[in-house]
Order: C-alpha cells, then structure tokens, then sequence
C-alpha cells in the first residue's frame, strides 16, 4: 500500500477551489448574457440579409459606429466572454463522464449533447471569428497570416458582398457552418433551460416541462434563424450587393455619418469589388 | 482514572436512542453494528408508535390506559413497573421524536395525526405514512451522526460483536467484535456494554425480519452467562406476504386504516375477490369479536386465521393460510397518504395493485417478546427510578439490554406500535442510570489489565482458526440453516404440541451437533461473509433450544404461547344456568392457572451440558390484577360477567 | 410474473454472470453460475442460493459471492448494485422481470462510483460523510422534554416526508454522470484514524452528491431545522458543492424512492445563489 495522490488537480486548486461556486455560476451565466445574447443578436442581424442587401450593410454600420471603441467592446463582451465560457466549459467537461450507455435516458443524453456542442461550437466559434473576421485588427497580422490562410474574408463596408463571398463557391464551408450553428442553436436552447435548473427558476418536474417547451420553441425559432441567415448568405448577388454597398458608402461620406476611408477605395480598385475595414 | 466509556452494540432504535442520550450527558460513546445504523432493522417498521394524546384523552384515555392495554395484550405477563414507566413517558417520546424532525402525518390543523392499532380501542399511534420506524429511525442516526461529528460518539460500522469481556468478578468491562471487512478481531474495553441487537426472527429461516436479525449478540451474552426470559413467547403476525427469501410484512396500519380481512364462505373460491359479493364474504374477525374487529391483538388474530384456515377450510388457496386483506372500499388518496409504504411493497413484490384488488397475506414470524432478563429499580408508586443503574442491567454487572433484545414491556405478547415506544424509551431511560453506574466506578475499562481482554480475543481467535481449519466437504450451513427454519416454523409457531416440540428439540440437538461440523466454502481472511453467517448459525442453536424448551414446559395458553391440549374451554351449556356454571368453572381455573403459570421463564446457559436450564420468576402485577383475556368474544361475555362479580365480592371482603 | 415465464419447463435454469473481485486494487474477473429457477425470486434469493452452493457453472468450486443486504424489502438501502447494466436495489429486483428483459441470464456487477470491498460489496462511506458535510440534522437543544414540537401543516408534512426517505442507496450517485469515483488506500506510514481524517477531507472536496442536496432542501424546510439554514447553504457553496450538477437528472430517473432530487437541486440552486449573494453583498 503506497500513499496515493487524490486527484490529479488538488495541487493547483486554492483559488479555484475556493470560488467554485462563483466561477460556475459565472460561467453560467457567462452562456446567457452576454455569450447567448450576443449569438442571438448576431444571428438576427445576419439573418437580415434575407431581406436585402441593404438592410444588412444598414445594420453592420449600425454596429461599426462604434468606430474606435468596436475592438474594446468586441473584446470584453464578446470574445472573452466566451473564451472564458468555452475554456472553462473544457476544463468541466473533463469533471464529468459520458454514461449514456448504462442510462440512455433523454435528461442524460442532452447532458453529453451539451457537452459534445459545447466542444463543437468552440472549434467552430474559433474557426469562424478567423474566417470572417481575424480575431485583431492589426495590419500586419491581418495581411500576413489571416489573410493568406483564407480568414478576415469580412469587410463591414462591403458586408453582404464579403458575406456573399465567403459562403460562396463550394458547399464545404456552409455545411460546416451548418453543423456549428445547429451545435450554437442547441446549446444555447438546452442550456437555457439547464441554467433555469442551476438558477432555480423552475424547479418541479411540471414546471421543468413547461420551461422545456419555451426553450425548445426558443431553440426551433432560434435555428431558423440561424438557417436563415446561412441560406441568405449563400444566395446573396455579389455583384448586384456591391453596387448597394458602394452607393450606401457614397451616400454615408457625403452625408458627413463617414469619413472617406482608404482602404475601401483601395480594396475596391484592387478586387474591383468593394471590401475594407474600419480603423 | 481515564476516561469511561459507554459500548453500544447495535445501532437500531434503541442503540441510537441510547447513543445521543449518553452522548448528551458526557459520556463517550463507541457504537457497534453488523450494518451502517442507519440499515438497522428499525427502518423496516411501518405502522407506528403508541402514546396517548390530548385527542385520545377526551375520548377517556389516558396514560394508565396505555399501560393497561399493553399488559392486557401481554397477558399479564410482564412486571408491571417498567410497562407503566414507558406508557407514562410515550407522550414525552413522541414529541421528542417530532421535536427531531421525524415528518409524522399530520392533521387538517397541524397536529400528529394518529390511527387504531391492535389491542387498543383509542387511536393512539402516531405515524409518518407507512413507514415510521424508518422515519424514527432516521431522526436519531441524524442526531448521531451530529454527536460523531462532535467527537464524542464513534461508530464501528460492518463490526460483528463476538462477546462480553467479563472479569474475575462477573462485572462486564467491554467486549470483543471482529471487523467484517478486515476480519481483525479486538477488544474494547467499555464501562458498560449495551445491548441493543434486536431480534432473532432468522431462527425461524424465513420471517418478517431482516438477514441480520440472528440473535447472535443476545446468544453470545446468553452463552457467557446471561439470562434470558420468555423465550417460547414468539410473535407471529398475522398478515404478511410470502417471498423466497423473506415474508414480507403488511402493517397492522392496513387494519388500523379501515382495512378489513375475510375469506370466500366457498371454501378457495376461483372468482376474482372483487367479484365476490359481500353476502358471500366471511368478515369472520369481524363476526367473532364485534368491538375490537379487525384490530385484536396478533396472537389472536393469527389463530383466528389458522382456525379458519386449517380447522374450517375457507382458505383462500388450498393446504396455506391465506386470507384477503381488503383495502379496496378507501379513497385511493387517503390510502396513498397514509399506506403508501406498504402499499409499494405489496405492488413491487406481487406484481398486483392493492387500491384495486384485496391483498392475499399469511401469517409470518414477526417478534421476540423474549430477550435478555433485565432487571429494574421499582418506587413505591409502582413506576421505575430514574437514574438508577439497576434498570435495564442484564444479571452480568456492567452489561445491559435495551429494545426488542430484552424481554421487558410485552409479555406474552405485543401489541402493535408499542416496540418502537420500548426500543426509544430504553434508550432514553437507561442513559441517566448508566451515569450514575459509570461514577460508581472505581476503575476505568481502560485501565484494567490488558491480559483480561488479550486473552479473550485469543480465544475468540482460536474459535475462529478452528472453524477456518476445518476439512472441506462438511455441513453446510445454509442448509442446515434452512432445516432449522423448518423445524422451528412447524414446531414453535401459531400452535404448539408438546409431542412435537420434543421431536423439534431433538431435531434442533442434532443439528447443533451437525453445524459442529460445518465446512467453510470461504476460508480467507477479507469480507468473509460465510464465516460470519457460520458463526451466527451456530449461535442460533442456543436460542433455539431456549424456545423450545420453555414452550414444551409452559402447559398452558398465554398470549402467543398457544397449546390447544390445555385452552381454556368455550362455554357450550345449554341454559344459561349451565353456562354460568362452567364460566363458574372458568374463572377458577384461569385463576389457579394464573398461580401456576403466572412467571416468567427464564433460561440459564450450561455451557458444559450445552443445554438450557428453566426456572420460574414471579411477575410483578401488583397495579392490575390479572383478568381473563376475552377482547369480548362473541359468546364469552358471561365469563366476564362472573369474573367481575368475583372481583367485586373479594373487595368487598377485604375491609 | 411466474406465470408467463415459459411455464411447464421442467428444472428450468438461468445464468448469472457476476464481475467478482477479491479486494480493493485486485483484478476484477467475470463468473458465471447457474442458479435452478423458482417462482418469486429477487436477486438476493438468487444470491443465497449460490452462497449455498458456490459452484460456477461450468462446475468449479470458488469462494462464495459477497453481497450486502439486510431488509429484503427495498428501505434499508444496502443492497444496492448494478443489474442487467443499470443500478438497483437487488432485493426488489425480480428474477422473474429480469428474465423477460433479458432472457436466461442476469448480470451483477458492483456500483462503479463506489470503491469495491470485495464482489458486490462497496464501500459507501464518502455517502455519509457528504450528511455531514451539510449538517443533515435538527440542532435540538437536548433530549429533554420541551413539549410538542413546531406545529407544521399537512402541506408542509407532505413536502417534507418524500424527502427523508432517502436511504442513502447510493444509486444516484452510482447513475451521476458528474460523481466520480474516488479510491484512496491506507498509506503505509498512516495510522487508520490518520486515514480515515484524509479520507473525509477528501471527500468533502468532491461532489458532493444530490442525496445531501435534498438533505439540505429537507432541514432547511423544517421549522426547527431551517435555523441552520446558512450553514447549509455554505457547504452547497463550497468546494464540492451543488455546482457541480451538471443537471443530467439521472439521479431523480433511478431513485428507488422517487425522491424529487431535480426539484431539490433547483431549489437548492436558488437557495444557494441568494446565499452567496448575500454573503457578498450584506456582510
Ligand atoms: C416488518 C416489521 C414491522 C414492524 N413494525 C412495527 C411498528 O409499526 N411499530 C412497532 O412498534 N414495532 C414494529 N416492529 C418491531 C420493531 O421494528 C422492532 O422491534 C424494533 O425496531 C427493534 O429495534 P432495536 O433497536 O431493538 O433493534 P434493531 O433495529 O433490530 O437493530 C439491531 C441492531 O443491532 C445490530 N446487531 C445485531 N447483531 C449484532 C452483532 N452480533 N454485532 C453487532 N451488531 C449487531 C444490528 O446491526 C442493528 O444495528 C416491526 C418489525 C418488523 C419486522
Ligand atoms: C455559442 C456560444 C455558447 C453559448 C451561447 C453558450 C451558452 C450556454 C448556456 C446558456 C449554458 C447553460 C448554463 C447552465 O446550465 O448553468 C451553457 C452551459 C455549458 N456550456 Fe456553453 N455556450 C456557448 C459556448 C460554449 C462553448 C464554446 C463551450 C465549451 C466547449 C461550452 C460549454 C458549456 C458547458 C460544458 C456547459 C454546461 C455547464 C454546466 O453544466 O455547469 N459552451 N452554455
Ligand atoms: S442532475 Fe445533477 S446530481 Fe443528478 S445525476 Fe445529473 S448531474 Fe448528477
Ligand atoms: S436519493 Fe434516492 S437514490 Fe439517492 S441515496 Fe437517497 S434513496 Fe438512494
Ligand atoms: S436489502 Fe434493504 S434495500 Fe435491499
């Protein structure tokens, strides 16, 4: 008999240990606001393009009028936070085991899909940011790295174009993206109403079932949504959306809403499409 | 002087009662138990426990009541101070136990609900659904576990205790137990050790009682010289249902709730009980005894059942005693409510839902109203000393037992509801007494030589070696187990004869002397559950014989002890005249039954013979004189009438 | 039931196939033995028949099985093991059912969470220490008579009664996907009381288990009980604590006594959340 170490993360734990409770309950909450309000936003403003090219790049300047401060808030309120969810998502996931097997019952089965979307969105969401957008808006790394790998495809000048393009030619990238946002979609349905359990808002098991109905009709609404917005992206007319995005650009100048950006010119005679982004 | 300690040895009802009491007053306290005590076989009772309360007292009842039914069940055959004590202490009990969270029903308003229990014509028990002694049970390992964690409780769980540790005085200093998992035998020296190990219903193979309920610690301390009284009085319930391995109980409450027993008038009627209508039912408890009904105490319930059954024929199926318990006439919800325990146990083990179809049960093994002689500290007034060391002490110094291991509160037999109330109050009432035994030492256990307990787990080693050592291809215990069951079961059950009880003593020697030779199919040294069980088998044959030899001797009728060779007689004359006569003739001979048989029977080991020694003690009825034990069966009502002519006549006579 | 189990068959027969082990940190076998059929067996009948006879089926002569059990009737929760691959009460568990699931053959194995003792048998002290952790009792003054208790509706009973009847089965907690199993072995250089102070630390700092969070739920609901109520809460808070559910509600799907625990965890939940709020916050 030898004296045998507990667990293996005993060693390091103190301050985790210790705000065990708080760090999941951030993390749980971390999935609902900002993370699942965030996709859910994000998700209805992607699923605008269906109603035109326009409305679409009208929403994305919505969001760039931030101008300087868009980097910062990207950051805290969306990259990290779902960093921070999907990092630590990781580290319980190894807490925990799969045991379908022996119980194949359906509370059991959406706890291993949880954990088996968590893992997908998080590639997916990795995956997606450098595709679309690149992670940071540094020059260099952008025109060096993301670009030559086939990431930072999106302009918010040229949104539904860039959008358009990125979807386009092929049908790999959509079906990944298909399988990632139906991952999104489920876990932030499923998780709204295990975060109802964890928070105590329904607690009986008629009232579990009642909460069940609302997040599963969230979900359905959520991922056609979703769908939807994929489906729009996949069907955009480039060439008929840049002529939009160009005449919304000239619009926005000459009203004074944007000052004249060289990189739009500069993309647009390059590509001869339009396609830049804000400082 | 070092520290005392307090060694309890079972973790039921009593232990534990005991256990938190002492741990309250000081005391250490290590408690030992075949099981975790939370498992303890105290969890399995399910009807309830007994107390009169501000309800019941308005409908005339009252403490002394209490006491009167319990010694009335009992046939008169327990000394009638600690019967007294406990009935007066029930109320204070039940609100202890409410006070410790046990979740009891509750009335409309809030109060303890209470139900009808057998022998009684108060509702008196108190109740958590159908299962209270689990409920009861609960409540005092929480509070055990509360005083563990304090530090002044230990517990050695999955131990098995292997004897008393005596001294050259006859003064118990501790006790020797084995560790089930290790298999690590050691002593522990105790200032006092009580026994609290429960029943012995596996001497009968199958019962209502559960696998570890073998007797084996009452047996140790009855093979190292303590007495042990009552033994022939064994209670056998009326309604249970029959498995492989156990009979499963169906709680007295089911009567107590309304439920009603009959039989088909067509002897093994084929039609489905629900279709037989209710002119063609024999509500025969009913017809026989219409003021107590469903609810006569056991012993008369089961040979009710065994009459109709065996004498008349009307079993529901052929050459068993079954009748139908019949629950279908209650709301389902109120059954839920108040029977939903047993309700699931009838349905998961029979396969049948018995809100919809009556239950089909048998009589079945329960209760040992016999146990550990013990003695007590009487006061004038007829109740007990508190704090007196004297109660509840087993004739070995320093050893004591509590609850259904001891033989104090039910005579020759028990009423329901009223063991839960006698394992609880034990442990209460002795812990202030053992204080004060505790201070009255001079020595503490610790201190005395350590060659006293040595050479004591010594022999316990050696005993173990032995049966280890022995030669493959022996007896095997699990059958012979099961003989002694069936030897038992026919011999010492519902009806006795004496013919047949000496074949069954006979039987039961031989097969004592057969398990001499049992072979172990597990010889090693880790979680030998066939060592154990081996061990308890062989310590199964003492109390056996005990059993029997004391219903052989006992030519009488009292209580569960039923010999139909010497029954008292029904009253069968023609005229009224005749029959006053021979309840005349009734009452004389109860009375010099009384003086013959009036005693308690108590055994003495002889270990070198290995045999039993009866004698008699006189039983203490100095609060209520014995009266004829009717329960106002039809046709007896004259008996009655005469005995309480005679009664009033001799008051009369004494000025 | 008996009835419609292939009737008629004479001496019929059905395996047993048991995963065996003769200690801790000893190698687990599979064994099989072949047990007479019966009408109205359970598992545990099953059992004692091949402790009688303990021979496997293809006649060796081994050591007979151990098993736990005591009540024979599903209240004492000792006999809790995995059946035919889900966990159970053996005692309830009906041979007869058994074979209509899986025909001719029954498959025993010890709960997997638990550190095997040996066989069947585990060893579920990190159960009970969990009941300490969260003070599972009503702190009375004392055992002295103080007159009835706290009056408590019929309500109040029948939201508490589901509760106490927890028998500490383990079953649960064998079926949690977030309760892992945890063995630790007596060091050599360790006393036994040494071992047993780890042990508990030990356990203290895993999860600690639904069972104990409808303890809480139970005492914190009782009139007397609820007086402890923080120091409840601050165990659930703690490391091991209820955040560790990953609401998977295996729990409350295997419980042999039907006890609401999901109910209890989400109650506990929001319990336990304005706790730590609190702390925070007011103090
Ligand atoms: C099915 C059933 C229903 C019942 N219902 C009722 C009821 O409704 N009302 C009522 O009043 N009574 C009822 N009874 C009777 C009552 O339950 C028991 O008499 C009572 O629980 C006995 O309690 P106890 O504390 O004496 O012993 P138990 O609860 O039997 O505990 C015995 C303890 O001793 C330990 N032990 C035994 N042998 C050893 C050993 N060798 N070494 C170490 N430890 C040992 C065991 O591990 C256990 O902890 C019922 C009985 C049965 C069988
Ligand atoms: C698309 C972005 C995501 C959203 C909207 C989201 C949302 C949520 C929500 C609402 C919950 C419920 C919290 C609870 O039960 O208390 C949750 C739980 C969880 N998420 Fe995410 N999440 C996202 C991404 C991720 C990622 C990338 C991972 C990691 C791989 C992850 C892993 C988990 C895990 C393991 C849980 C269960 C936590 C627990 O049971 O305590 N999630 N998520
Ligand atoms: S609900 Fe929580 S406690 Fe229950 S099985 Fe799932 S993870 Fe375990
Ligand atoms: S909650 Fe249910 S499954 Fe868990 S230990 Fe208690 S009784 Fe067993
Ligand atoms: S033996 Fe008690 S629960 Fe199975």
């Amino acid at each position: 008999m030898e004296r045998r170490p507990v667990a293996a993360s005993t060693d390091c734990r103190p301050f985790l240990a210790r705000n065990e409770f708080l760090i999941r309950r951030l993390h749980s909450l971390t999935g609902l606001i900002p993370v699942g309000a965030f996709m859910t936003v994000h998700l209805a403003t992607n699923a605008s393009v269906l109603d035109g090219p326009a409305t679409f790049q009208r929403a994305v300047y919505q969001i760039h009028s931030l101008g300087r401060l868009l980097p910062v808030v990207e950051w805290a309120f969306i990259f990290l936070p779902i960093l921070f969810h999907g990092l630590l998502g990781l580290v319980i996931i190894r807490g925990g085991m799969v045991n379908t097997g022996s119980y194949p019952l359906i509370g059991n089965i959406r706890y291993v899909l949880q954990r088996a979307t968590g893992v997908i969105a998080l590639v997916f969401i990795l995956c997606h940011v450098f595709h679309m957008h690149g992670w940071f808006h540094s020059e260099l790394w952008l025109e060096r790295v993301v670009e030559p790998l086939g990431g930072g495809r999106f302009r918010p000048f040229s949104a539904p174009s860039t959008l358009g393009a990125a979807m386009q030619g092929g049908l790999v990238i959509p079906a990944l993206y298909a399988v990632g946002l139906v991952a999104c979609v489920y876990h932030l349905a499923n998780g709204l109403w295990t975060m109802g359990i964890t928070w105590g808002v329904w607690a009986g098991p008629q009232a579990q079932r009642r909460a069940n109905w609302i997040c599963g009709t969230a979900g359905v609404v959520l991922g056609i949504l979703a769908l939807s917005a994929l489906y729009g992206a996949m069907t955009v007319d480039v060439p008929r959306a840049v002529e939009i995005e160009d005449a919304l650009y000239e619009a926005r100048v000459t009203a004074h809403k944007l000052a004249p950006n060289e990189r739009k010119r500069a993309d647009a005679e390059r590509t001869g499409r339009g396609g830049s982004r804000v400082e | 002087m070092a520290r005392q300690r307090v060694m309890v040895v079972g973790g039921g009802l009593a232990g534990l009662s005991a256990a938190m009491k002492l741990a309250e007053l000081g005391i250490d306290v290590d408690v030992m138990s075949l099981t975790p005590v939370k498992r303890s076989h105290s969890v399995c009772a399910q009807g309830g426990i007994n107390s009169c309360s501000d309800q019941t007292r308005q409908a005339g009842d009252s403490e002394w009541k209490h006491f009167d039914d319990t010694v009335y069940g009992g046939d008169f055959l327990q000394h009638q101070p600690p019967v007294k004590e406990m009935a007066y202490w029930a109320p204070k009990i039940i609100n202890l136990m409410d006070r410790l969270g046990v979740t009891f029903n509750r009335t409309t308003e809030g109060f303890i609900d209470r139900r009808r229990f057998g022998g009684t014509l108060y509702k008196r028990t108190a109740f958590a659904g159908a299962t209270t002694g689990q409920q009861l049970l609960y409540a005092l390992d929480e509070q055990v576990r509360r005083w563990e964690v304090a530090g002044k409780v230990r517990k050695y769980e999955h131990w098995d205790f292997l004897g008393p540790v005596l001294d050259n005085h006859g003064v118990c200093r501790g006790c020797v137990g084995q560790d089930l998992v290790s298999m690590e035998i050691r002593a522990f020296p105790a200032d006092a050790v009580l026994i609290a190990s429960g029943g012995c219903g596996l001497l009968y193979g199958r019962s209502t009682n559960s696998v570890m309920c073998t007797g084996s610690a009452v047996s140790r301390c009855f093979q190292a010289g303590a007495k042990y009284a009552n033994g022939e009085f064994i209670q056998v319930h009326p309604t249970a249902v029959p498995g492989a391995d156990k009979l499963r109980l169906m709680s007295e409450s089911a009567r107590g709730e309304g439920g009603r027993v009959w039989v088909p008038r067509t002897p093994q009627d084929p039609r489905n009980p629900r279709d037989i209508p209710e002119s063609e039912r024999y509500y025969f408890l009913e017809e026989r005894y219409p003021q107590y009904g469903n609810l006569v105490p056991r012993d008369i319930a089961t040979r009710e059942i065994f009459d109709i059954c065996i004498n008349e024929g009307l079993s529901v199926e052929k050459g068993r005693q079954c009748v139908y318990l019949d629950l279908t006439h209650i709301p389902r919800q109120e059954l839920d409510r108040k029977l939903g325990g047993i309700l699931e146990i009838y349905e998961k083990f029979q396969g049948v839902d018995p809100r919809v179809t009556p239950m089909k049960i048998f009589p079945a093994v329960h209760y040992s109203m016999g146990g550990l002689w013990v003695d007590y500290d009487r006061t004038a007034d007829g109740g007990l000393r508190s704090a007196s060391p004297t109660n509840m002490v087993t004739n070995l110094p320093g050893l004591y037992a509590l609850g259904e291991c001891n033989y104090q509160y039910h005579g020759a037999n028990r009423l329901g509801a009223n063991s839960l109330l006698s394992c609880i109050f034990d442990g209460l009432f002795a812990a202030p007494g053992l204080e004060v035994w505790l201070s009255s030492r001079a020595t503490a256990a610790a201190e005395a030589p350590a060659s006293l307990f040595e050479s004591e787990v010594r022999r316990q080693q050696a005993c173990q070696q032995e049966l280890i050592r022995r030669p493959a291809g022996g007896e095997n215990p699990y059958l012979l187990h099961q003989t002694l069951g069936e030897v038992m079961t026919k011999a010492a059950t519902v009806v006795r004869r004496n013919p047949q009880l000496r074949d069954a003593l006979r039987e039961v020697e031989e097969l004592a002397a057969r398990a001499k030779r049992c072979a172990l199919a597990d010889t090693g040294q880790w979680t030998n559950q066939n060592l154990v069980f081996t061990r308890a088998l062989l310590d199964m044959f003492p109390l056996a014989q005990t059993i029997l030899r004391g219903a052989l001797a006992r030519d009488e009728c009292r209580g569960a002890h039923y010999k139909p060779e010497f029954a008292m007689p029904h009253l069968t004359g023609e005229t009224t005249a005749q029959r006053r006569a021979e309840a005349d003739a009734w009452c004389t001979r109860f009375d010099e039954n009384n003086r013959r048989w009036l005693k308690s029977t108590v055994a003495v080991w002889q270990p070198r013979e290995e045999s039993v020694q009866l004698s008699y003690e006189d039983v203490d009825t100095s609060l209520i004189p014995p009266r004829p034990r009717l329960y106002g069966l039809v046709g007896a009502a004259l008996i009655e009438e005469v005995w309480n002519q005679r009664v009033t006549a001799q008051l009369a006579r004494v000025p | 039931m008996a009835e419609n189990h292939r009737e008629g068959e004479a001496a019929k027969t059905f395996d047993v196939r048991i995963l065996r082990q003769a200690g801790p940190g000893q190698a687990s076998y599979w064994e099989r033995h072949r047990v007479s059929y019966e009408p109205d067996m359970n598992v545990i009948s099953v059992l004692q028949k091949i402790a009688a006879h303990p021979r496997t089926a293809d006649g060796q002569d081994v050591t007979p099985v151990a098993w736990d059990c005591n009540c024979l009737e599903e209240v004492c929760g000792s006999c809790t093991m995995v059946i035919n691959g889900r966990v159970r009460q053996a005692c309830s568990a009906l041979v007869d059912r058994l074979l209509e699931q899986h025909p001719d053959e029954i498959e025993l194995r010890p709960a997997s969470t638990f550190p095997v003792v040996r066989d069947l048998v585990v060893d579920r002290g990190r159960l009970f220490q969990a009941l300490k952790k969260v003070t599972a009792w009503v702190a009375v003054d004392g055992y002295y008579d103080r007159g009835e208790g706290p009056p408590q509706s019929q309500e109040e009973q029948e939201q508490l009664y589901p509760l106490s009847h927890c028998m500490s089965c383990g079953c649960c907690l064998e079926a949690c996907p977030q309760y892992a199993r945890v063995e630790l072995t007596r060091g050599v250089d360790e006393s036994p009381e040494e071992f047993v102070q780890r042990q508990a630390e030990t356990y203290d700092r895993l999860f600690l288990g639904p069972h104990a969070i409808s303890q809480v739920i139970l005492f914190n609901s009782h009139p007397t009980g609820r007086h402890m109520s923080s120091l409840r809460l601050d165990a659930l808070i703690a490391e091991g604590g209820i955040q560790l559910c990953g609401n998977a509600q295996n729990c409350v799907a295997v419980c042999p006594k039907d006890i609401p625990l999901t109910t209890s965890i989400a109650r506990a939940g929001r319990a336990a959340t304005v706790h730590a709020l609190r702390k925070w916050f007011d103090v």
